[in-house]
């Protein structure tokens, strides 16, 4: 989808990695259920909640265009550049180069929150004052959760073909 | 798991926030005073109004108890936990009685976010008010300046004013004004508003509440919630885009060709968390305010404002079903494509042959009337069922029938014209004149106020049945059934195509409710069940008939308090689906007959409170639910009240109520825990004689 259409702080296609987008309304509309945040706060967290998400959906209550925003994986990392304990809290994932955070290292000075280049912030402090971001469900089987438990197909990787309208997908 | 009689530490998040608008006080109340015994939502709301409230109580009084109660599901991502009860004493019932109501969006998700399983609303500010719930803080804020919006304006200022993460219930000029049918308004459209709870609002000078909220909910198993995220509905993964059409072809019955590519539809969904996307959603819509265009969300009846030229018809597998072919309802509501059946099952013919709507020939396919009717109903605030189902249509009968020949609205009486429904939806809105006065009193009141002989009772001849084509079906112009609301799914008039053992199912339960209950009810069996009712005489000694409506009644109260939603429940297929929600959400593992006799006390605590303060008596409440009976079915059939009588002696059986009287009796109240209502009806001389001698 269209960076500047979906409300991202624009920064070009070849400085970010593969990362999760929301597709064009014509493509497939986000019925606005919110299951991609609640499932991503659900696997990662064990509960629901705003706080526990690394998948932010705006909700939009009147014209219901909704957004989600994710963390785009940034190529030149400023997230892990900006952490005073890289590669302990802040890894790079040397196969995807991915940037992911080793909670139990994780000192919780937000460093990498304010060097998040995007508005609004891809990256938050939990309720335990971890560092959570969006590392595409690292490890997880299925791949981002988020995606798959999206009805509607609204949100996919930024290298997917956008899906075919009626055509069931099954994971 | 949680020991059954604490309250767990999953699904609730413990606290239920008791407002009072008079002195803006609040005080928190623990659940664990009420759940698990009652389970959430309308059970607790139920317990409260009982605990709280004294017979002669009206809607409008300060003390009118205006709750919002969530389920131990709602939040959780359990689907369809995201919709929340609302129950107060209702204005737009006749007689006002206690009544019930649901709403969707994400309005109940972030009360639980917010610390709260409900709240509950007295009293009257001297000021236009609204309440700001924030994090477990709840706070009283001036409304001078929202007092007069739209309910999507005041949403948006709201949003603007809180931040974008802040949702809101909120009422429009009909529930300022204190309109009947005035609903509450929050996200995605999604409304409370058959029994006219906006107007109670508005008696409260409470223009809105506004919610935001961070904290956690944590269910009890997280891949029992992900297991029913993928199994509840049997919901398809397939991409949801907008499409253009230049056809409004929203029904087999609502279907007209429009500019090429005008329509753009697609579909949403109605609350947080939910796994379907029942809803239709169209853009672009032309508005009947200012903002020229806006995106409408539209449930099953709005979408009666682009056409009525036929009446809204039914196949057999919408509600019944077979082992291989039990799709939801809401896979054909929202327009859209449900998955392919299953044609290996010998019974499809049979569940797909429609049983056409009669030919009505109300009002012509026009695209922009109708996105401008829903526009007005939705930004006003009033009731769509109200106004779309029955004051139209009334209109359009009554004009016909010279009924309403010395009536002058101000304009050619013309429903079909969309400037004639801004007009008299904005006479009746601001309560201009005195038919703007009369009908914001609602359709029930208006009626009776002009004359119901006359202006209710007159026999329209123009309506033809398509089920036994060319049948002339004598009803009456006022498509009224019960308790003040209008024709839904009961055979006659307005969806009137359903088989008897569904409508005379769905009468049952409108009989012991206060309101239209087809909006939590919808009936489900097997198609066995339905071509064995398919005599409506016949159908009135079946206790089928009264043991579906019992399981009705029983998975209503389900829905109202665990939450879930009417559109993916009840299984037929999968009896114990609500088990499932409930153990995942909180760990309390009930059997079937557990959860069944929880919801039963609920049911029964609801008629205790009617029995105090409405005079609720067989008497009383099987007239009322006759009434449209004596007129013909689409195939012609009417129903004696002598036969309808004894329909209800075994429906009152299955629930230990007395026949003669229909108060449950002692052991009905002690079966259900509820010893100390059985004290309190010994005093009030309503527990049934014990009868056993008479044999």
């Amino acid at each position: 989808m269209n960076e500047k259409k979906q409300g991202i702080k624009e920064r070009p296609a070849e400085e970010l990695g593969r990362h999760i987008i929301q597709w064009d309304p014509d493509i497939s509309l986000c019925a606005g259920c919110g299951a991609c945040e609640i499932v991503c706060s659900l696997i990662h967290e064990g509960v629901s909640g705003s706080r526990s998400r690394r998948i932010f959906f705006e909700h939009d209550s009147v014209q219901l265009m909704h957004k989600v925003y994710t963390c785009q994986q940034c190529l030149d990392h400023p997230c892990y550049n900006a952490c005073p304990l890289k590669d302990k809290a802040m890894v790079i994932d040397p196969e995807t180069n991915i940037v992911y955070v080793e909670e139990k290292e994780c000192i919780g000075c937000a460093r990498c929150v304010k060097a998040c280049p995007f508005e609004p912030k891809r990256i938050q402090i939990n309720r335990n004052k971890k560092a959570i971001k969006c590392d595409l469900c690292r490890g997880r089987e299925n791949g981002p959760a988020c995606i798959e438990y999206c009805q509607c197909l609204a949100i996919g990787m930024s290298d997917d073909s956008p899906p075919v309208p009626g055509v069931v997908v099954k994971v | 798991m949680p020991e059954q009689n604490q309250l767990p530490q999953y699904g609730y998040v413990g606290k239920i926030a008791w407002i009072d608008l008079t002195d803006q006080s609040v005080k928190i109340i623990p659940t664990s005073n009420y759940a698990p015994k009652f389970i959430g939502g309308r059970a607790i709301a139920t317990k409260i109004y009982w605990d709280v409230t004294k017979p002669g109580m009206k809607a409008f009084d300060p003390e009118n108890p205006l709750m919002f109660m969530t389920g131990p599901t709602t939040a959780t991502g359990i689907p369809t936990g995201g919709r929340t009860s609302v129950c107060a004493m209702a204005p737009n019932n006749l007689p006002e009685q206690f009544c019930w109501g649901n709403i969707g969006g994400w309005f109940g998700a972030k009360l639980k976010f917010a610390g709260f399983d409900g709240i509950v609303i007295v009293g009257r500010s001297q000021l236009p008010v609204y309440i700001k719930i924030d994090d477990g803080e709840i706070t009283f804020h001036d409304a001078r300046n929202l007092w007069g919006t739209l309910t999507h304006d005041c949403q948006e200022k709201l949003r603007a004013l809180h931040g974008k993460d802040a949702v809101s219930a909120v009422i429009g000029p009909a529930g300022e004004n204190l309109c009947r049918n005035a609903s509450i308004n929050t996200s995605n459209d999604n409304v409370a508003a058959k029994a006219g709870f906006g107007a109670v609002m508005g008696s409260k000078n409470l223009k809105a509440i506004v919610v935001k909220g961070t904290g956690d909910v944590r269910p009890y198993s997280v891949d029992m919630v992900l297991k029913l995220r993928k199994t509840m509905g049997n919901p398809q993964r397939k991409a949801n885009p907008v499409e253009y059409l230049d056809r409004c072809a929203f029904r087999a019955h609502i279907n007209f060709k429009t500019k090429p590519g005008e329509v753009k539809k697609t579909n949403v969904a109605c609350s947080h968390g939910c796994n379907m996307r029942c809803n239709l959603f169209v853009l672009d819509a032309k508005s009947a305010f200012p903002r020229k265009v806006t995106n409408q969300v539209h449930k099953c009846i709005g979408v009666y404002a682009f056409q009525m030229t036929e009446d809204c018809g039914m196949f057999p597998g919408m509600f019944f079903h077979t082992e291989k072919n039990h799709n939801q309802a809401c896979l054909s509501q929202g327009a859209q494509v449900p998955p392919p059946p299953d044609t290996s099952d010998p019974h499809l013919e049979e569940l797909m042959k429609r049983r056409p709507g009669s030919t009505l020939n109300f009002w012509d396919g026009d695209y922009d009337r109708g996105n401008v009717i829903n526009d007005l109903c939705t930004q006003y605030g009033i009731d769509k069922w109200d106004v779309i189902v029955w004051l139209m249509t009334w209109l359009v009968m009554g004009k016909r029938t010279g009924v309403l020949d010395d009536i002058d609205l101000g304009m050619e009486i013309d429903p079909g014209n969309e400037e004639f429904m801004k007009h008299l939806l904005d006479m009746i809105v601001y309560r201009k004149g005195y038919w703007g006065n009369l009908f914001a009193e609602g359709m029930a009141r208006a009626i009776r106020t002009l004359g119901k002989e006359k202006y209710g009772d007159t026999i329209y001849k123009g309506i033809i049945s398509n089920v036994v084509p060319g049948l002339q079906l004598d009803i009456p112009i006022s498509f009224e059934s019960s308790w003040g609301h209008c024709f839904h799914w009961q055979g006659r008039g307005f969806q009137g195509s359903p088989p008897p053992g569904y409508y005379l199912s769905a009468t049952l339960m409108l009989m012991t409710n206060t309101r239209d209950a087809q909006t939590n009810s919808h009936v489900h069996d097997t198609l066995d069940y339905m071509k064995e009712t398919m005599d409506a005489h016949k159908a009135c000694l079946n206790r089928k008939v009264a043991e579906n409506a019992f399981m009705g009644e029983i998975k209503a109260e389900m829905k109202e308090c665990i939450t879930c939603c009417d559109l993916q429940s009840p299984q037929i297929y999968w009896p114990d689906m609500e088990c499932q929600m409930l153990e995942a959400a909180t760990g309390i593992k009930m059997s079937v007959e557990e959860l069944y006799l929880a919801c039963e006390r609920s049911k029964n605590l609801f008629r205790a409170i009617l029995m105090r303060d409405s005079g609720r008596c067989r008497a009383m409440e099987e007239p009322e639910a006759y009434r449209p009976l004596q007129y013909p079915d689409c195939e012609g059939q009417t129903v004696s009240p002598e036969e309808f009588s004894k329909l209800v002696d075994m429906y009152y059986d299955i629930w230990g109520w007395d026949r003669e009287i229909g108060w449950p009796t002692r052991e009905t109240w002690i079966r259900c825990g509820l010893e100390d209502v059985a004290e309190e009806m010994e005093k009030l001389g309503k527990l049934p004689p014990d009868r056993t001698n008479k044999s």
